[in-house]
């Protein structure tokens, strides 16, 4: 059955291209807060009209906080605050919260109080004598970028104002840098994997920037001998900076993470290689291997239906560059069309590199928005699209037999973590197609449309 | 009520002319109320004996600090009367280095309006001094938010301030389309070269698609009032200059035509323009 076409929307103009209305990628404000968040035993203020909030809501919500312990104000600015100035309001609101029994309070300021000039650092400094925990002012107006840029801004503060130098170094240890700049909706049990990882092979955590980390984890992790870095949009900065400021040296630096059974393979060799474990990665590699193939011959996964199959990826560079390799190999379809939300010169290296190695050349979108993605969908024509649902919506019209919603934001309410790292996440990643598959044989309009 | 904004480039005389023109609407009848528009609260200086009244911001800014709003100003507090008898009202400003001065002028605006501060002093003229050039979003609020319906121009014949004239008139143009406010007409406050001006700003007028509605001579009367704190028609009632001022505010009272104006957006033809007109001089 013939669908209508469905009306194409106006391309944007030239004067609107650089509005932030972009679904993809939140503001500065949003990551800024979502770092602050990852910090336990702490409170986040946020220094902004009520609206703004939501992204802290929002942030809460991605770093699983729990509201019995985390707690989050505002400063609710109106048009006074915007005329006269918020500080006022600002130093009022840390005098009324100054016995909460917290170790640190981040202040965020949005994009009002940073226009009209409020120095959030000059009232934190003033305030800091009267209160029992330590404040930590951010900078992150929403202006000054995207949730990447806010990520960088949090991680730049927190290093600097939390670090102490002078610390004894720990053997065979790390600090795990950016796990929450990751698009997998349920990012947690990546990172929980990659901490299961080390723990095997013998590597101490000394502190992961940031979920739920202790504010002493910050505070020691000039002691941490290594940095490893799980995402390939923001946290860059902040491995640079631990490199240059205290000798830590970052590892599998230019690798894939570890999303399919190549990229995981050469991910956990070169941890096994720097920590000196190679015998443990080898048996990690071979369970896992097993693993994957025992549980794929049991459970038959309709994979095979979608061979040779023309795919689209529309994602965050940190999903979306190694599941390149996860489509062509473990799927076998042929990437068509990459489209990420960044366009940083590392990005747009690592994933060359990749293409090159796999001998691929499908179109490249570098910091895609809807409307870049909608028109690429058209030209390319998948008939698979790793992506969101904002996908889905994207491509309606344009006989895409399957959205494989592997990114946020996702349709299902996912109650348990679900990695996309290591062995357990290649299974997971093709549970999403099976179940995509399925539910396409589900409607009577796409199985009468499907080419097969 | 007729509500009229002076705009032009910093330092063009904005102040000197509406208060001049306050004073000598006041003197032919008109109930009229000024308000100063810019953070320094210098525009009401020459009406109020030379002297700084209390700003709305100012009064403002205390009431929030004792926890009340607005309504809980007194327009005894931020109204003066000078004592010609023109009402005079100074928007003021946040406190240096913070807050946004284009927004408190609206607010001081939006304090006035929700105090009914007009209709209490029955005006039927308001004068709207706004500050030196359209320098942001915020002090186009007079314009954008229907405060300023009729918009006045102060210019001389130095080039800069063409120039700001200019693009005063394509914030004008642009925030024209929003309501009901539109460009009246151009005054030239001399700078000397009166044979100069005399030929270019009648023509500059008529390329942006309005009058020229009064010249104003460079006069020591002028400045020796403005030092006095003094408005013309009172300092020298009988001066060539006072009669000006007479000429001006009848010249206003009876224009009723606003425009959207048509600015030069090429610099180099307004560049042009001047250089053709200095060249026949």
């Amino acid at each position: 059955m013939e669908q209508e076409p469905i009306k194409e929307p106006a391309a944007p103009s030239a004067s609107s291209s650089e509005a932030c209305t972009d679904p993809y990628l939140r503001c500065a404000f949003n990551g800024a807060a979502l770092t602050a968040l990852g910090i336990s035993n702490s409170a986040l203020l946020a220094h902004s009209p009520q609206g703004c909030e939501y992204l802290v809501n929002n942030a809460f919500a991605s770093q699983e906080c729990d509201y019995m312990e985390t707690m989050t104000l505002c400063t609710k600015l109106c048009v006074d605050e915007i005329v006269h100035g918020g500080e006022d309001i600002l130093a009022r609101t840390i005098r009324e919260v100054k016995d909460l029994p917290i170790s640190a309070l981040f202040v965020l300021s949005a994009c009002g109080p940073e226009i009209v000039g409020d120095d959030i650092v000059g009232v934190c400094e003033t305030l800091q004598p009267e209160v029992k925990f330590r404040l930590v002012p951010i900078e992150c107006a929403g202006f000054r970028g995207s949730q990447y840029d806010g990520i960088d801004i949090a991680l730049d503060t927190i290093l600097k104002k939390l670090v102490k130098d002078n610390v004894e170094k720990v053997p065979n240890s790390v600090c795990l840098v950016a796990p929450h700049a990751n698009a997998n909706p349920t990012w947690p049990a990546d990172l929980a994997w990659v901490k299961q990882v080390l723990s095997r092979m013998g590597v101490k955590v000394v502190a992961t920037l940031t979920h739920r980390t202790p504010i002493a984890e910050i505070e020691n992790i000039a002691s941490a001998e290594t940095s490893l870095l799980l995402s390939h949009d923001a946290g860059q900065k902040a491995a640079d900076y631990l490199s240059s400021a205290y000798g830590i040296k970052q590892v599998c630096k230019g690798i894939p993470l570890p999303i399919g059974m190549t990229n995981t393979h050469r991910w956990l060799t070169a941890l096994g290689e720097r920590f000196d474990a190679l015998k443990t990665t080898e048996e990690m590699v071979a369970e896992g291997e097993r693993m994957v193939m025992a549980t794929c011959r049991r459970k038959w996964p309709m994979a095979r239906f979608l061979y040779r199959t023309p795919a689209a990826i529309v994602a965050d560079a940190t999903v979306g560059i190694p599941l390149v390799r996860f489509v062509t190999e473990e799927m076998e379809m042929t990437p068509e069309l990459v489209a990420l939300y960044t366009s940083q010169r590392p990005v747009r290296e690592l994933l060359e590199r990749e293409l090159q190695s796999l001998g691929l050349n499908p179109k490249v979108v570098y910091g895609t928005d809807v409307y870049k993605t909608r028109k690429s969908l058209q030209e390319v024509r998948p008939q698979v699209v790793f992506g969101s649902t904002i996908e889905r919506h994207a491509s309606e019209g344009l006989s895409v037999a399957y959205v494989i919603e592997v990114v946020r934001m996702v349709r299902q309410f996912r109650m348990i973590n679900r990695e996309y790292f290591g062995y357990n996440g290649i299974l997971n990643l093709f549970e999403y197609v099976q179940n995509e598959w399925t539910m396409g044989w589900r409607s009577k309009e796409k199985r009468y449309g499907a080419k097969w | 009520m007729r509500q009229i904004a002076i705009y032009g480039k910093g330092g063009i005389g904005k102040s000197t002319i509406s208060s001049n023109l306050s004073a000598a609407l006041h003197e032919i009848g008109h109930t009229v109320m000024q308000v100063g528009c810019d953070p320094k609260r210098d525009s009401t200086r020459i009406l109020a004996e030379g002297k700084f009244i209390p700003a709305v911001l100012e009064e403002h800014r205390e009431q929030l600090r004792v926890g009340k709003d607005e309504y809980a100003i007194n327009l005894d507090n931020i109204v003066f009367r000078s004592p010609g008898g023109v009402y005079l009202v100074e928007a003021g400003g946040p406190e240096p280095g913070i807050g946004c001065a284009g927004r408190g002028v609206l607010t001081a605006l939006q304090i006035l309006k929700d105090l009914r501060a007009f209709s209490t002093y029955n005006i039927d003229v308001a004068i709207y001094d706004v500050l030196g050039d359209v320098v942001c979003g915020g002090f186009s609020m007079p314009i954008r938010e229907g405060f300023a319906e009729e918009i006045y121009l102060i210019c001389s014949g130095g080039f800069m301030s063409i120039y700001a004239a200019n693009n005063i008139a394509r914030a004008v143009q642009r925030l024209a389309k929003r309501g009901d406010a539109g460009l009246a007409g151009i005054i030239c406050n001399s700078n000397g070269d009166e044979a100069f001006e005399h030929a270019f700003i009648p023509a500059f007028a008529k390329k942006l698609g309005t009058s020229f509605v009064q010249f104003v001579p460079r006069s020591p009367l002028i400045q020796a009032c403005e030092l006095e704190g003094r408005p013309l028609v009172e300092y020298a009632p009988d001066s060539r200059e006072a009669e000006i001022f007479r000429n001006l505010a009848k010249a206003i009272i009876e224009n009723d035509s606003r425009v959207i104006p048509t600015p030069i957006n090429d610099l180099a033809e307004l560049e042009t323009m001047y250089r053709q007109c200095l060249a026949k001089k």
